[in-house]
């Protein structure tokens, strides 16, 4: 049967011993090419696919006053999350979850879309819940395959005290924040990060910084133990801020002020401390928490009388005659300027082809500066201001702390607006505008623009003679007192008596301001500004002096009239608490 | 009648013997390794199973070494319709995971017919091709064997796996080579093939035309004849594109994969990711028996045979993975060097048959798991677990040793 001969050649047999060998080849090399040449590459592959990190986020340093009280805690949250690959059936699932723990099934969907990544990656499906929300979760464990949990610290204000502007909020990281930080490795998604106020001038201190955890994990994302060769680091608690707020303070202003709109400022002159600061209106501090409803964000952020926006170190206002002690530190300076010389005010005043008004129409008669400076009287300083250049003026606003930032240790603060020849010129044009303007800025009006905070920071080198800090919010900045202002010594003691005498004099437009204590000086000066906004802006500032102590204070009340009916009453109210706090406790300054 | 037929043997074929037995020693070891962690049954670890099908692999290689060489040659068309039967018996019989492959007699594991019909196609295709006194130099003589292993291979891409119907299909072309069908015809089998896989992309299309052309001309057919194959092939890459989408989705997804791996990291293309980075972390001498970290995190998929080389490349490293090829190549040859010394022309033509199994799964299997081709489900001889492609690798090994065996008479 086998007869016929096997006639294969030596060529042939050649070829496919050729082919073979060539196919073999191939595979070596390609072997070789994955094993030698590309050996560091898929090495590390290999490492971090079997190595999961897990972070565990460190608790937020809290936030307290200077007597330790606390104002902003860490209430502990839970959120929970579901590994997509590892559900049976997402709807059944989804669906048994917002039966256990009552949530909308349809914010569960919705957060599953949102923050799913990848099929192997946890995905958060709900925040803020409480423990027992959590417990009711863990009886029905069994048909919850592929859902965990874990602790999320959440913000919570304990206290009764608002200050929702200096404390500020706190974001989650997404995306987009992560890729707008310059140190975005700090961060996970999910982390939260100050945003604003205090939560994020202070972020470094508060954060702490991320326990990592190294799971060795097997390709269906399970973790089947740890990694010998990394152990776990754990998380790092961020640290407590202690900050100059005196809870009391802050509760009583923020009664003081409730209804109003305007800010009011107490603070220590001389360290530049604030002891309380209120910007109204406000916003409840837990808004961004994600605990309130979305009916009352939406009643917050349309708000017309802005609520959001921090007035203290944002707003800008005109300062009106708040600022006539710097006019007066002008006229001073000069050695021919004869502060006793009276001067007649009739109410009105021609300067070329304007006329100027005082704000008594009536006028005030004949004014010396003390008079002029405690009626206010706005002609007195027309008269005198005009033989000065502008600039030197705009100088004299700047050494006050004017036209620049503070400096206060909370973010995004304006600079306002201190007109000198060149921004007129730049503004106007050169032929545009007239000395006539310089008599507009040295009673506050015109082009000027200020902060309550750079009013505040004013106030207090006032009360200190040149010698205030930097205003802030966090006690440990410590900085060497030192004179800025090239004023003489009977310079400041005048400006001083000057504004003692607004106060306590009968013809004093602070004299509502007194709170009539005895031992208890109180220095002021109120204003009333001008601005286009409607009625005008009521200011007050001044210090209160109670044996060695000095406190100091601002007021401004928004379009609700003159700052000797307005806001100096309301000035005298928080002397009256600050008095009675120091006289009750010796501790609480 | 034993003991006076081992006394022809010329030599025992020690090199065959040695290379098969370090092949699946090696498979042993990296099925220990792998099943360290898999509790379950007994049937449930890839070891024990190995071990037992072995036995069973083991007596019928025997047995087929002591077969008389004519019965062999006797009975291959009656068992080349045996094997269009059992390959047509699972269709019969449930489905498992939609697919006709696997055949239940009863047994712990199922029979997966396809590979038994593989070799018995090809003995029957080197009987007909040693029978015949075929003009071998003439075009349509080449059809006949063609149909011939179409036909189980055409059934088998119906239960449907892919890759062993290749796999039966390869056989064919080397034979014909051997038995000495002119080369020139053989390509106007395969480049139909080309024509079609090139058709998808323009730049190659145009590299293939230009080829085909070239190799038309140099082959000095007649005008007509030249004019007609080249517009032919042109025509069948230009309608290829629509046959395409009468593939099923999974085998669309496998060639598609393959183009962009990357595209479906958890698909078909991760177990590729997957694989090459367990072998390339492996390195010169690898991570260590056991300590395979992509294997035992099970990052690495079907690990115990499509992908059991990647096992070795990751706990064994560069120099194992070197010495494994090396021996299959070895082995190879030594069944070509057998065959090109073998008397006869059905033995010799059967030898090429295995051998061309023996390196279209080698180098299918190798080639897929390092990324070259795309996944298909095939094991690599010998070392892959595998019940019914042991059993026959080792059917194939018997007949090696019986058919390399010349008569002195």
């Amino acid at each position: 049967m086998l007869k016929a001969d096997n006639i294969a050649s030596i060529q042939q047999y050649f070829l496919a011993v050729g082919i073979a060998v060539c196919l073999i080849l191939v595979l070596v090399v390609r072997f070789f090419q994955l094993q030698i040449l590309d050996y560091d590459q898929y090495s590390k592959k290999a490492n971090t696919n079997r190595i999961r990190k897990v972070t565990t986020s460190a608790p937020r340093g809290l936030i307290l006053d200077r007597n330790g009280q606390i104002l902003v805690d860490n209430l502990p949250t839970y959120i929970i999350n579901a590994v997509p690959g590892e559900l049976p059936d997402r709807n059944s699932t989804l669906s048994l979850i917002s039966k256990t723990i009552g949530v909308d099934p349809s914010s569960l969907h919705k957060n599953y879309k949102k923050y799913y990544r990848g099929r192997f990656i946890p995905t958060r499906l709900a925040k803020d819940l409480t423990f027992s929300q959590i417990s009711r979760l863990e009886e029905n464990r069994l048909n919850l395959k592929g859902v965990y949990y874990q602790k999320f610290p959440e913000r919570y204000f304990p206290s009764s005290v608002r200050a929702s502007h200096i404390l500020g909020y706190v974001k989650e990281v997404d995306k987009q924040i992560r890729e707008s930080l310059t140190n975005p490795s700090e961060y996970e998604f999910g982390d939260i990060i100050g945003w604003s106020g205090l939560e994020k001038s202070y972020e470094d201190y508060l954060k702490g910084s991320h326990g990592v955890q190294f799971y060795q994990v097997d390709a269906y994302g399970r973790e089947v133990g740890y990694v010998d060769d990394f152990p776990p680091i754990s998380p790092e608690p961020g640290s407590n801020i202690i900050t100059t707020i005196d809870m009391n303070i802050q509760y009583s202003l923020e009664e003081i002020m409730k209804g109003e709109r305007g800010v009011v400022i107490v603070g220590i002159p001389e360290s530049g401390e604030i002891l309380g600061v209120v910007s109204k209106p406000d916003f409840p501090p837990d808004l961004f928490t994600g605990r309130i409803l979305e009916r009352d964000w939406n009643i917050v952020s349309n708000n017309p009388n802005k609520p959001l926006l921090n007035r203290f170190n944002q707003g800008l206002y005109p300062p009106g005659s708040i600022v006539k002690m710097i006019t007066e530190a002008v006229l001073l300076e000069n050695e021919d300027f004869d502060p006793h010389a009276l001067l007649t005010c009739e109410g009105s005043y021609q300067y070329g082809d304007r006329v100027f008004g005082c704000w008594a129409d009536e006028g005030h008669g004949n004014v010396d500066l003390t008079s002029a400076i405690l009626q206010s009287c706005d002609i007195y300083f027309y008269k005198t201001i005009q033989y000065y250049e502008l600039d030197r003026l705009a100088k004299y606003f700047r050494l006050f702390g004017f036209g620049q930032i503070t400096g206060i240790d909370i973010g995004r603060e304006y600079k306002g607006t201190i007109p000198n020849t060149a921004y007129m010129n730049k503004r106007y044009g050169r032929s545009g505008w007239s000395t006539g303007s310089l008599l507009n800025f040295c009673i506050g009006q015109g082009e000027i623009l200020v902060t309550p905070i750079q009013v505040f920071h004013y106030t207090n080198l006032l009360a200190t003679k040149g010698t205030a800090n930097t205003p802030h919010l966090v006690s440990s900045i410590k900085k060497e007192s030192e004179n800025k202002i090239p004023l003489a010594p009977q310079i400041w003691d005048r400006i001083t008596f000057d504004m003692g005498q607004v106060v306590s004099h009968s013809k004093g437009t602070g004299k509502n301001a007194d709170p009539s204590i005895q031992g208890v000086d109180v220095y002021g000066k109120t204003g009333t500004a001008e601005n286009p906004h409607g009625e005008d802006h009521a200011w007050f500032v001044g210090w209160v002096q109670y044996k060695e102590r000095k406190v100091s204070i601002v007021v401004l009340l928004e379009n609700s009239g003159s700052g000797g009916a307005v806001a100096a009453p309301l000035a005298k109210n928080v002397f009256n608490k600050i008095i009675l706090g120091i006289k009750n406790s010796n501790q609480s300054l | 009648m034993i003991t006076v037929r081992s006394k022809q043997y010329k030599e025992l074929p020690i090199s065959i013997i040695s290379s098969v037995a370090f092949l699946t020693l090696i498979g042993l070891v990296v099925l220990k390794s792998i099943s360290q962690h898999q509790g379950g049954g007994l049937l449930n670890n890839p070891f024990n199973k190995q071990i037992i099908i072995l036995l069973p692999a083991i007596i019928l290689s025997l047995l087929i070494i002591i077969l008389p060489r004519y019965t062999i040659h006797k009975y291959s068309y009656p068992l080349y319709f045996f094997g269009i039967i059992i390959v047509l018996l699972p269709f019969a019989g449930s489905s498992h995971a939609n697919t006709y492959r696997w055949l239940d007699l009863g047994l712990p594991f199922n029979i997966q017919p396809s590979e038994f019909a593989k070799v018995f196609t090809t003995i029957a295709l080197a009987r007909y091709l040693s029978d015949h006194t075929i003009q071998i130099k003439k075009f349509h003589s080449i059809i006949i064997p063609i149909g011939f292993v179409l036909i189980p291979s055409f059934i088998v891409m119906k239960q449907p796996d892919l890759g062993t119907a290749i796999v039966m299909l390869v056989p064919v072309l080397p034979m014909l080579y051997w038995s000495g069908a002119r080369p020139f015809y053989l390509f106007l089998v395969i480049a139909p093939i080309f024509s079609m896989l090139t058709a998808f992309q323009t730049i190659s299309f145009t590299i293939w035309a230009v080829t085909l052309g070239t190799i038309i001309i140099l082959a000095r057919q007649t005008v007509i004849m030249s004019i007609l194959l080249f517009f032919g092939n042109v025509f069948l890459g230009l309608i290829s594109p629509f046959a395409w989408n009468s593939l099923s989705y999974y085998q669309q997804g496998r060639i598609l994969s393959f183009l962009n791996p990357e595209k479906d990291p958890l698909g078909v293309a991760y177990q590729v990711i997957q694989s090459k980075t367990a072998i390339g972390s492996g390195g010169i001498f690898g991570k260590g028996w056991g300590e395979g970290t992509q294997t035992h995190l099970k990052f690495l998929p079907v690990q115990e045979s499509d992908f059991i080389l990647s096992v070795i490349g990751e706990e064994m490293g560069f120099v194992l993975i070197a010495m494994v090829l090396s021996v299959m190549g070895y082995f190879i040859i030594q069944i070509l060097k057998r065959a090109y010394l073998s008397k006869d022309k059905f033995s010799s033509l059967s030898l090429i048959g295995v051998a061309s199994i023996m390196l279209a799964h080698s180098f299918v299997n190798t080639a897929m798991t390092v990324g070259l081709i795309p996944v298909k489900g095939l094991p690599f001889p010998f070392i892959s677990a595998g019940g019914s492609f042991l059993i026959t690798s080792y059917i194939m090994v018997g007949l090696v040793i019986n058919l390399s065996v010349n008569y002195s008479d």
